[in-house]
């Protein structure tokens, strides 16, 4: 295999060239056999440098090409494409000796380091084979997992590309967190106003085949083609003929709390969340109905006029497969019950966020007008306690980011409903980094003359018909005590459990709050690590509507470069398993973090080349080692160790 | 409060007869009842059986579905429904 093969060395301005002595490199590189050429420039990635490479190949009649510079997460794919001009990508490869060397070693070793890694590239070069990239077909229909205001913006931008859609919900109406809300910051205006168009939206668009009160239970495949099985859970109420008119309702004999509500609202066993629900029909609560035979229990099937009660309703799995996953599964608020300091959250006139939200809506459970729940009344002094649960080492560290936001608009909303009373906001700091927010929270604070005390609250209690509230003032260094009414506490934003359940059908890693993990914190901030799979909403992260609404285009964005192509191209640097030596002892299988690796009827395992991501890790599990990922052979790495030891 | 509501929903409410010497201890109506309102007696009734009794001294929870007595083999248990009119006279 004897190649002429060009290394070129950058100096990435000062970065690399200002530790690595880079024309000793160059120099050195030049003596070893099989190095045809090599020179120095000082940005290889820049226009001149690319072109710079172009003309050696040609000057030099080069056949492979190695650049020495930063990490190929940076660039490969840069000057692979320079190369593939001339030959074969895969005759061009990088040595990291930015990140890997100059970046964290001093000089004179780093130069030394820099040589054997450019060597080392080398024997790795000269046992590359030339590769074809991997097509895979594509089926264009995208799930979408969560019908919160993030699913139904990504579902809606899809389908109106004119893809296929699968939009799962588990609740019985779609909405989400978004249906709960009073009213949105910072414009105020009204939640459930701003979103039920989008709701409806979906329910009429051709394309969207919307599934909820259902629920993903299996998700096997890859890009392009994911197997999804769908659980469709009986909402004994025949959806088209129900006419919503409310009899069975009126019929049904059991109260049990709405969750729509935050439990403080009754509903009955038969039901509908919210009159806005989507799709517009009731469902009948297994759990609380009497019991589904008819004998027993009949009332609102006698009472539909429509017929369009059934009993005799049965689960159904409906199976699909999608080119795309994204999943918006969103959030949960973190449990009440945890935070010990503010009194576990047990007495009625301690509230959460969202229940001082549904106190808020016009159709909650108070028609909108705000009371002391211990006692009726009109609370007169109402303290509002930020980051509960959040930016606290025993709780959970991180920012909830909305909670400043929501708790000014509490606060503005407070007053005004009742103008005479007196609102507290205990915080740590103001995060009001959105377009408008900062103009907002100053408008809270100097127009509607809500306190604001930076500092935590140490101690809830209650003495009589109040609740006394205990904190210091951290500006004046006071100690504060409030008798209030009523305390709403900002509770900390945490992924839902559901989350956590979907993730590991995906294979996909959640983080402590049950958020998803993105592929890169910056540049990748919707993808997953295994391609085809989106995130949108809150289940990667807290935030507020605009931000879920934008990472749902951005994620469908997405899937639409996936959809726009025929083929799906893929890296072939992927694992290759000696079948006649196989074993069939199942370790690759079990370890591969991708699902790459399968058992064959004949007990031998197979790579499925679509979904493996290269890792090498069941090539280094395999205990017969037969097992070589393309490009990176044992031989290969072995040779490369020899010139680096 | 429970509810924050300020008109509270109601359940309907049913009364239990039960003619305790029909019964012959077959405990169909304890078994199937949805709400849990029967459990089984202590006494002996004229057959010599224990015949049914509410679990709490009232029978509120029983919501007058009347799957007892659709379902008692004897016709030994039945259930008056309370008219909502005086719900109304309460409030």
């Amino acid at each position: 295999m004897a190649r002429r093969i060009g290394v070129f060395v950058c100096h990435c301005g000062v970065n690399i060239a200002g530790v690595v002595d880079v024309e000793r490199v160059a120099e050195e590189l030049r003596k070893y056999p099989g190095v045809a050429f090599a020179t120095t420039y000082q940005y290889m990635c820049s226009d001149p440098g690319q072109n710079l490479i172009r003309q050696k190949i040609e000057e030099e009649n080069l056949d492979a090409v190695i650049i020495a510079a930063c990490s190929p997460a940076m660039h490969e794919e840069t000057f692979r494409s320079v190369c593939k001009e001339f030959f074969n990508p895969y005759r061009c490869e990088m040595a990291n000796i930015r990140e890997q060397c100059s970046w964290v070693h001093d000089k004179k070793e780093a130069t030394e380091k820099a040589i054997k890694l450019v060597k080392a590239t080398v024997e790795k070069l000269r046992g590359n084979e030339d590769l074809m990239p991997i097509f895979v077909p594509i089926e264009k229909k995208c799930l979408v997992i969560g019908g919160g205001i993030a699913g139904i913006q990504a579902a809606l931008d899809i389908a109106d590309a004119g893809y296929k859609v699968i939009l799962v919900e588990k609740e019985a109406s779609i909405g989400g967190r978004m249906a709960q809300l009073s009213e949105t910051f910072p414009t105020l205006d009204c939640s459930q106003c701003i979103l039920t168009p989008k709701m409806v939206a979906v329910a009429r668009h051709p394309n969207i085949k919307l599934m909820a009160y259902s629920e993903v239970i299996d998700i096997s495949g890859y890009v392009g083609n994911f197997d999804v099985k769908i659980l469709k859970k009986p909402r004994y109420v025949d959806e088209d003929a129900c006419t919503v008119c409310g009899d069975c309702e009126k019929a049904c004999p059991v109260i049990i709390p709405n969750e729509f509500d935050m439990e403080k609202k009754p509903r009955k066993a038969i039901y509908i969340p919210f009159p806005q629900a989507v799709p517009s029909t009731y469902t009948i609560d297994r759990e609380a109905c009497l019991g589904l035979a008819p004998l027993t229990c009949a009332q609102c099937k006698d009472a539909c006029e429509a017929n369009a009660i059934n009993y005799d309703m049965q689960p159904k799995i409906v199976e699909e497969r999608v080119g795309a996953i994204i999943v918006a599964t969103g959030y949960d608020l973190y449990d009440k019950n945890k935070l010990v300091e503010y009194g576990y959250g047990e007495d009625d006139d301690i509230i959460t966020s969202l229940e001082f939200e549904r106190m808020l809506s016009a159709s909650g459970p108070t028609g909108g007008e705000i009371i002391k729940p211990s006692t009726g009344k009109v609370p007169k002094k109402v303290v509002f306690i930020q980051c509960a649960g959040s930016r606290d080492k025993q709780h959970m560290p991180y920012c909830s980011s909305i909670c400043c936001m929501y708790t000014a608009k509490h606060a503005l909303l407070y007053k005004h409903h009742v103008p005479d009373g007196e609102a507290y906001i205990f915080y740590i700091d103001i995060r009001a980094t959105g377009k408008n927010y900062e103009e907002f929270i100053a408008r809270v604070m100097e127009e509607e003359r809500i306190n604001y005390i930076r500092g935590k609250v140490a101690k809830i209690y209650r003495e009589g018909d109040k609740i006394v509230v205990w904190g210091v003032d951290t500006l004046t260094g006071k100690k504060v005590e409030i008798k209030a009414d009523l305390v709403v506490l900002a509770m900390a934003i945490v992924g839902r459990k559901e989350t956590k359940e979907i993730a590991k059908l995906l294979k996909v890693a959640v983080d402590d709050g049950n958020f998803l993990k993105e592929s890169h914190p910056k540049l990748k901030p919707v993808e997953a690590l295994s391609r085809g799979i989106y995130f949108a909403g809150c289940a990667q992260s807290p935030k507020d509507i605009p931000a879920a609404v934008a990472q749902a285009s951005a994620a469908a964005s997405k899937v639409l470069a996936i959809f726009s192509k025929d083929k799906l191209e893929k890296d072939p640097l992927v694992a290759v398993v000696d079948e006649d030596r196989c074993s069939g002892c199942g370790v690759c299988v079990s370890i591969c973090p991708y699902g790459a690796m399968q058992r064959q009827p004949n007990g031998k395992a197979k790579c499925i080349e679509a979904l493996c991501e290269g890792c090498g890790t069941c090539a280094a599990a395999c205990p017969s080692n037969n097992i070589e990922m393309r490009n990176y052979k044992d031989e290969q790495i072995e040779k490369m160790i020899e010139v680096i030891v | 409060m429970k509810y924050w509501v300020k008109k509270e929903l109601k359940p309907p409410h049913g009364k239990v007869y039960i003619i305790k010497d029909r019964c012959k201890g077959c405990g169909f109506c304890i078994e199937f009842c949805p709400q849990g309102v029967l459990q089984e007696s202590e006494e002996f009734n004229a057959k010599g059986y224990h015949p049914p009794k509410l679990v709490e001294t009232d029978d509120k929870k029983c919501i007058g579905c009347g799957f007892c007595s659709l379902i008692c083999p004897e016709f030994a248990i039945h259930i008056e429904k309370e008219e909502e009119e005086k719900d109304e006279k309460a409030d």
